[in-house]
Order: C-alpha cells, then structure tokens, then sequence
C-alpha cells in the first residue's frame, strides 16, 4: 500500500516510525505488537545461537529466548535507551535466562552428563568467539593485554556461561586460584576499556 | 565501595558469576547506585560484542505463535519511577545498628503477630508461601503469603524498630529484568492485606523482602533502606 500522499501533518499524533530495535523497543512499551513481531523477525536467530552457546541444548535454547521475548514484552517500557541498545538489553535477558536454565538444579543430570569432549567444545567456542572480533574492537585488544589465563576464564565464564568451578575443572586449577584470576582480570578489562 | 571492588563485583555479575542472594542483593545495590549500575550497563555493552559473533540459526517455526500466545492479553509493567537515588554507602552505614534493635525487639514482638492474624479470615488458599528471615541470625520475621489475584497477606512475627519518619515496605522481585516490585507500606505492624501492582504469578523461589523506607515510602519506586527480612517463596502444597 502506498502512503506518499500522506503528509505529516496528516497524523499530528504519530511519531516517526522507527524500524530499529530501540523504536520497536519503544514502540512495544505502547502496546504494539507490529513492533514485538519485527523485532522477533530481526532478533531471534542470533539470540538463539547466543542462548545455544550456553545451554549447550537446541531446545533449551529456544526455550531461553521464548521466555526472553514474553519478559520483553511485559518489561517493555522499563527498557531506558539512555541505559544501552535495545539489543544490549534483548541480549542480557536472554542471557540471563540462559544461564538459569543451567544452573537450575533440576537440569544437573544434562550437566553432570557433559563429557571432557564437550568441555573442549566450550573452551573453542570462547576461543572462536575472540578470534572472531573485529581488530578494531577494544575489546579484543583489551583481552589480548591479559595473561592468557586471565584471558581464558573470564571468556569461558562469558561466552559458555561457566560457573567458576566449571572453570577451574576445565581449566585444570584450584578455585581459589580461578576466582582470582576472574577478579583482577575484569578489573584490568575495565581499566584498559575506559 | 572502592573503585576497585565495584569493578570486581560489576565484572562478577556481567560474566554470570553470581547467583543466589548474592544477585539480587546485587540488583538491589544497582537500583540505588547510579555510577554502580552504569559500570554494569559499559561493561555489559563491551562485551557483547563477543555475543555478536556467533552465526544466528534458524527461528523455528511455531514460536513466534507460542509467544504471541503467551503475550496475548498480558498486562505491561509500568516504567520505573525516577526519584532521588539514595547511595548504598548510606543505607549500609543505616543498617549498622539494626541487629541490635531487632534483637532487643524480639522478646517484645512473641505472640503479637499470632494474635493479629486471628482477625483476618482468608478463605481463599495462597499460591506461595515465603518465611521472611532476618539475615543476621536467620529468625523468621514475617510470613507472606501471596494470591492468584496480585494480593499479599504480611504477618509480622517480631516487632520491626521503626524510628520516626521510616516505615516498613514489602517488596518482591518477580525477575531480574523488572526489578523489585513494591508491593506496599505497612502503617502498622499487624497482619495486613496488600494489594499489589498485576505482576505474573509468583514462581518457586521468587524473592520477597521488607525494608525500612523514609515514610511515606520509597522516594525512588525501589528499595533504598536497608533490608530487614528476606526470604523466597515456596509453593503450598495442593
């Protein structure tokens, strides 16, 4: 259908329609569902593939970002674009809800079941995942400036969604040792981020 | 909070390595530390650049349907009201003297709350059921039972200090995404009805709290004072 003869003076009460996740976002805290379905179109399959880095599960992973849209939609207007992208605040919940699905205990029978081949797996996925950031990006840099170990446990914690003690399994240390690690490796990544 | 050790424990939180109370407690501090949370908000961003390099797959068909289904009809939450922040460094340094007054209430409160719950007939039976416990000796506080319709019942089971110009404020936290919830002031210290704003049914382990507010409630729409009670919700048998 063509609009072209409608001036703006036509719809006085309608803001420009923004086609970015941050105008859906916006445009979902008012109730439109038009908004929802576009950003379920333009988001979905790389949440999914983020979700499925973590949970390790195809269906896990889609149940992490189904319930990362509903809770999207019902939030939608505590989203604050002055906080972060709409993206940004997509990706935390699914994320979030990905790494409760985990750690929730009634999934510990899937966990216990990893075997060491996954575990190797998980740590070249967060190797891919540095390998693949753009060399402009000041995150790849500012990971590169860590020691390798440092390196190492804050991307398995990131990107596979390890707790610390699957990190010090993987990784073959002493917790103690791991949690150290992650402490003074995310101070010195904010320090070289800022 | 050091410098230092925000941003140890913003890094903890973005790399998923926090869990439990710790978390929300952590969520809590963020409502009312603006610099705190924006540290989160960066770091969370820097991130996620490692989230975007993964190839996207396939959305398979049928959930789009399903969450359209789920949405269909559900109520909205409202935006978080914007108010005076109130600094973490100040309602730790409140909660200082707390333990002592709580304990020296205790003896007083035995009882009370009992006798006030006998004047409330609920018919209806709860759909959660949380002991609110008081963190420093974990002596249960209040019970909270929360119903199908968005209505709470608080029962005191001590005597809460309150000095001139605080009062007491429930709160729950139905997800992380939306934050603690306040669910209402309590005038008095009695078993008392409160109707909340329409959130989700309460799920198994959501967390429910009581802090202490300047009267006559939380300037900013989210908890500021310090924590009294706390505990997490549990299904009543059926």
């Amino acid at each position: 259908m063509c609009m072209k003869g409608m001036t703006a003076h036509a719809m006085p009460q309608e803001p420009m329609l923004d086609q970015t996740p941050d105008g859906w976002m916006l445009a979902m805290a008012r109730g439109d569902r038009a908004a929802f379905a576009a950003l379920f179109e333009a988001e979905a399959g790389r949440l999914i593939a983020i979700a499925r880095r973590i949970v390790r599960r195809q269906d896990l992973a889609e149940e992490a970002v189904q319930e990362g849209f509903v809770s999207a939609w019902q939030s939608a207007a505590r989203f604050d674009p002055q906080r972060g992208s709409a993206r940004a605040w997509l990706t935390t919940i699914v994320r979030n809800r990905a790494l409760n699905l985990i750690r929730n205990d009634a999934r510990l029978e899937f966990h216990d079941a990893e075997d060491v081949a996954a575990i190797g797996d998980r740590a070249a996925d967060a190797m891919a995942a540095l390998n693949q950031l753009s060399d402009r990006d000041a995150l790849k840099s500012c990971l590169g400036a860590l020691d390798e170990p440092k390196r190492q446990a804050i991307l398995l914690c990131y990107v596979t969604g390890l707790d610390h003690g699957e990190v010090a399994a993987t990784m073959k240390a002493p917790l103690g040792t791991v949690k150290s690690w992650i402490r003074r490796g995310v101070v010195a990544l904010q320090e070289c981020l800022s | 909070m050091s410098r230092q050790d925000q941003m140890a424990r913003a890094g903890r939180y973005v790399l998923g390595q926090m869990e439990g109370r710790e978390r929300d407690d952590f969520e809590v501090a963020m409502q009312a530390d603006a610099e705190l949370a924006s540290r989160v908000d960066r770091l969370a961003q820097s991130m996620q650049a490692l989230d975007d390099t993964v190839t996207p797959g396939a959305i398979p068909p049928g959930m789009w349907k399903a969450i359209e289904a789920r949405t269909a009809g559900m109520a909205q939450l409202g935006p978080v009201r914007a108010g005076t922040v109130v600094s973490l460094e100040a309602a730790r340094a409140r909660r200082r003297w707390l333990p002592a007054a709580l304990a020296a209430s205790l003896v007083l409160a035995l009882g009370v709350g009992y006798l006030a719950g006998t004047r409330l007939g609920a018919p209806r039976e709860p759909v959660a059921v949380a002991v609110l416990l008081n963190e420093t000796d974990s002596m249960p506080g209040a019970i909270v039972q929360a119903y199908a319709d968005d209505s709470v019942t608080l029962r005191p089971l001590r005597a809460f200090a309150v000095p001139e110009g605080k009062i007491l404020q429930v709160w729950t936290l139905p997800d992380r995404e939306t934050g603690p919830v306040s669910l209402g002031t309590l005038p008095r210290q009695a078993t008392t009805r409160l109707q909340g704003p329409d959130l989700p049914l309460p799920h198994e382990g959501q967390l429910y709290e009581i802090t202490l507010e300047p009267s006559p409630g939380s300037p900013t729409g989210k908890p500021t004072g310090p924590i009294l009670v706390k505990g997490y919700a549990r299904f009543s048998p059926s």
